[in-house]
């Protein structure tokens, strides 16, 4: 992109904001990535005509990838859509992007960096901070990366073209994850002790928050699913002793 | 417990933008519990219990993944109207405990409602452009961001109105006292930050780091 003009450029990464916009069954977000791409198209093909429609036609289809590092793609497209690279390559490169980008996105943000930030505002609320200092660090923290990926995204995408397997493999994501993965973990550490706090010198207390570590531990990825049938249980039992209660 | 009509307003709109950021535009994630539930409960005059709702909350979302075509419960309306009814109640536990019950209810519904928003964007768009060309394909890509706002804006009515009767209606009755309610709220935080550990690749030593220190911090406070 960067032989396309700064606004061009600053709509294309505006409208990449909204990529998920309209999310369907049929071609994913397919469309919201077409349409992150016609301010680029129009620089090249004109503000209308068939030359423009053939060429946003040609990226309506079916594509996928994490919303933040599909900026990466919509880059390397509109370097190639300028080098006038022929559509045919265009589309099988975007096809060899799909999967590699949904997984690195996946990895990085979904899995790591996300749940990473959302402790370190939990942490802040269990330890006593007031409401809006864990809510601002874990937007700011998480925004932080969000808005890297997108913007430099671009940009890497944008210079490297066909080059992008090899820029990507090159990046330094994967000890991104690690290095977060490790502090999420030691934040949820210290997550755990905080939410347990109230109960020390509460024997009952100290009992359910053992319980629940074990439980957690053991249940592991159906823990939540486990919860909430738990908790319709809770429901069910409450409402008969309430209404036993009551009665007599 | 009722609302003034500008706070509800207030409430519907930001419930709109939460929506809109879950998916359709932005994920700066106003939509995670956590916030949602804290923004919810400040419209209303009450932050704090906002966030305490919205910490339950998003301890029960950690472990959700938006991944690909995955059908999954929406955290983010769900969590500003439960911020929102909780933060005009008592600030005890059993309260909290049972709108989170209500609340989880509210997520699979909105939930479904993405599911139905999606197909009806499959309808919207076609493969290919059809009417008014370019700028007909920019529209509909707009008019289906608008519609994400309006499923916020009757989610969040939908359920504030929900969690009010949910709560008249079962506390009441609610059997359990409210030292057992709150020992259920501490069991589902504790056990959902260890499976959130477990997901992010079980790395014990670290986890052991963070535990000595939080108990170093409590020993220092105490």
């Amino acid at each position: 992109m960067n032989r396309y003009p700064i606004g061009v450029r600053v709509r294309t990464l505006l409208r990449s904001f909204s990529i998920q916009g309209s999310w369907n069954y049929e071609t994913l977000i397919g469309t919201g990535y077409a349409f992150s791409l016609v301010p680029a198209l129009r620089h090249l093909y004109g503000p209308t005509g068939d030359e423009l429609e053939n060429a946003v036609n040609r990226h309506l289809g079916l594509f996928n990838s994490h919303p933040y590092f599909a900026t990466v793609a919509i880059g390397a497209v509109a370097k190639l859509e300028a080098d006038r690279t022929e559509p045919a390559v265009i589309n099988r490169f975007k096809l060899a992007l799909r999967g590699s980008l949904g997984s690195l996105g996946d990895r990085l943000i979904w899995s790591t960096w996300r749940p990473m930030a959302v402790l370190v505002g939990l942490v802040l609320l269990l330890g006593g901070a007031t409401w809006w200092i864990g809510i601002v660090c874990f937007l700011a923290l998480y925004n932080s990366l969000h808005l890297t990926v997108r913007v430099l995204g671009l940009r890497m995408g944008s210079r490297a073209g066909l080059e992008l397997g090899r820029v990507l493999r090159e990046a330094p994501i994967q000890p991104l994850i690690d290095r977060a993965s490790r502090v999420a973990c030691a934040l949820a550490g210290l997550a755990v002790v905080l939410a347990a706090a109230p109960a020390s010198g509460d024997p009952e207390q100290v009992a359910v928050a053992v319980a629940a570590v074990v439980f957690g531990l053991l249940v592991s990825l159906h823990t939540r699913r486990t919860i909430i049938l738990l908790l319709a249980a809770v429901t069910i039992l409450a409402l008969l002793m309430g209404l036993v209660g009551n009665g007599a | 417990m009722e609302f003034d009509w500008p706070v509800f307003v207030g409430l519907i709109l930001f419930g709109g933008v939460v929506a809109v950021d879950g998916t359709s535009f932005g994920q700066f994630m106003i939509s995670r519990p956590l916030v949602a539930a804290t923004i919810g409960g400040w419209i209303v005059g009450e932050p704090a219990q906002g966030a305490t709702i919205g910490l339950v909350l998003e301890t029960l979302h950690l472990g959700v993944l938006p991944v690909g075509a995955a059908k999954y419960p929406e955290g983010g309306p769900a969590a500003v109207a439960a911020g929102a009814v909780y933060g005009a109640m008592v600030p005890l536990a059993t309260p909290l405990l049972v709108l989170v019950i209500g609340t989880l209810i509210l997520e699979y519904l909105g939930g479904e409602t993405v599911h139905l928003m999606r197909i009806l964007n499959g309808r919207i768009h076609g493969g290919e452009l059809t009417a008014n060309g370019v700028k007909g394909m920019e529209r509909r890509h707009l008019v289906s961001i608008g519609i994400d706002f309006c499923r916020g804006v009757v989610l969040v009515s939908i359920g504030t109105v929900f969690l009010t009767a949910w709560a008249g209606l079962l506390l009441p009755f609610w059997g359990l006292s409210e030292r057992v309610s709150g020992l259920l709220v501490v069991g589902i935080v504790v056990a959902m930050l260890t499976s959130a550990f477990r997901n992010l690749g079980a790395k014990y030593w670290f986890a052991a780091i963070g535990a000595v220190i939080g108990l170093v911090a409590l020993y220092l406070n105490s």
